[in-house]
């Protein structure tokens, strides 16, 4: 009997001991209750390569945008400087809210106007939501007569506001799988009001694109979009992307080859006329700064 | 009866030796970085503390990700790049007040000395604080710095210019009873 009440003695003040060594750090990680948060930086830009990315900006976040592609001519002796030519998209994004983004951009290849609203729909939880999905839908306006469409000429000789409007809605779908790697889907309509070719009023792509992380500030990035109903003629290829992002304070550089030298959705996507290669004619250098205003 | 007289002893001596603790859920941690370029500031209002005057120990939790920045995108890159919080997800600091006194009423002015571990980096630190005894609990209030290169923290060259070398942090934890 008393050797069983010293045992029980002993084991209590065991316990009693142990409960106070138990030190108190071990105790606040018990009361640190494992909180839902959501997925930083799934992709660094608003663009991913040539394409937009799942991301939007934060409210009163102004980005100033210039792209530029330069390329040269298919022509055998060149004497141009650099490159034969180039073209340029300058746009302005800001952010309406942490959810909703708009932007406009201008093109000096024909002329584009483009704006677009972007919605930031889900976003990638550590727990909850897989992956994060942003709309997208633009809309172009670009200047071109009666003459170079399919459209039946009504005597004005000139289309109006409305004819000369194309639009691409896409729904952006991404995923940050490790914290180097991120991949994106995006199915992709194109609608124009005024066709050139014949059957392109409608079209459907889907986009793939991802990212790679090399280091805490430079990422290679990827993308692609598969045209499922291409115009028949003429030929048309798939738009494909390989560049590099460098982050650098409050200014993004991307540098991209690429088969086409538009910057607008319905364009690129739909209307890419070569095949990526290096050869001259089909070979595009890109290059984008993004520079970033907090307002 | 002689066991029921033991078992009341040993929880007489459990609740009674019990220490009493005071817990901080919402300690607020700023940092400064001044440079000539730019200041950058960053508050968390989340930060979890457990104060126990009976030992004098206190420990300490930051969630790296809850500071919240001005610019939008310094936050990111503070997480992204710096931090690296999905990797790191809190500083920690676990030490004791020395000559610590429960009985003062109002103010005291102690060093705490203890383990400060941000980015898997612990250094041990000496930090002077302002200890005020309360109506409920206990409010303790100081500063110290932190050196970016102690803690693995790299700052590309170009970047160096904008980011202090020397980390101002501030804390102020208003503790209340802890019930556990």
């Amino acid at each position: 009997m008393k050797t069983k009440v010293v045992i029980i003695l002993a084991l209590t003040l065991g316990c009693i001991s142990q409960i106070h060594s138990q030190n108190l750090l071990d105790q606040l990680n018990k009361v640190q209750n494992d909180s839902v948060f959501e997925v930083a930086a799934t992709f660094k830009a608003t663009r991913l390569s040539i394409g937009h990315s799942v991301e939007t900006r934060k409210k009163n976040v102004l980005e100033i945008s210039a792209m530029t592609r330069y390329w040269n001519t298919a022509a055998e002796t060149s004497n141009s400087f650099v490159a034969d030519k180039m073209s340029a998209r300058f746009g302005l994004d800001y952010g309406i809210s942490d959810r909703l983004t708009a932007g406009l951009g201008w093109s000096t290849q024909g002329s584009v106007w483009d704006g677009f609203l972007k919605y930031r729909l889900l976003r990638q939880q550590n727990k909850g939501n897989i992956v994060s999905v942003t709309l997208l839908q633009t809309a172009t306006h670009r200047d071109f007569d009666v003459a170079a469409t399919n459209t039946y000429d009504d005597g004005s000789g000139s289309l109006g506001f409305g004819d000369k409007l194309a639009f691409t809605s896409q729904i952006l779908i991404a995923r940050k799988f490790t914290r180097n790697f991120s991949l994106q889907i995006a199915p992709t309509y194109v609608h124009r009001n005024t066709s050139i070719f014949q059957g392109d009023s409608d079209q459907y792509a889907v986009g793939i694109g991802g990212r790679y992380k090399l280091g805490p500030h430079v990422s290679v990035v990827s993308e692609y979009y598969y045209v499922v109903n291409p115009v028949d003629n003429p030929n048309t290829n798939g738009p494909f992307s390989l560049g590099v992002n460098w982050e650098l304070s409050d200014l993004m550089l991307q540098f991209k080859m690429t088969n086409n030298g538009a910057f607008v959705e319905d364009t690129f996507i739909t209307k890419t006329r070569n095949n990526f290669n290096f050869r001259d004619g089909n070979f595009y250098f890109g290059f984008q700064a993004t520079f970033f205003i907090q307002l | 009866m002689g066991k029921q007289l033991l078992f009341g002893f040993a929880f007489l001596l459990l609740s009674l030796t019990a220490p009493e603790q005071f817990i901080t859920r919402q300690g607020t941690v700023t940092f400064f970085s001044y440079t000539n370029v730019e200041n950058i500031q960053a508050t968390n209002n989340q930060v979890l503390s457990l104060f126990s005057p009976s030992d004098s120990g206190i420990a300490v939790s930051i969630l790296m990700r809850a500071f919240v920045f001005e610019k939008s995108l310094m936050q990111e890159h503070f997480n992204e790049s710096y931090i690296e919080s999905d990797l790191y997800p809190q500083a920690t600091f676990e030490g004791t007040v020395v000559d610590f006194d429960p009985n003062i009423q109002g103010e005291q002015t102690r060093i705490v000395k203890g383990d400060f571990t941000l980015k898997d980096v612990t250094k041990s630190r000496e930090i002077k604080v302002k200890i005020t005894k309360t109506d409920t609990g206990y409010n303790i209030e100081g500063d110290f710095n932190v050196s970016i290169k102690d803690h693995n923290i790299k700052v590309p060259g170009l970047l160096s210019p904008n980011i202090a070398e020397t980390i101002n942090v501030s804390f102020n934890f208003q503790y209340e009873p802890y019930e556990n």
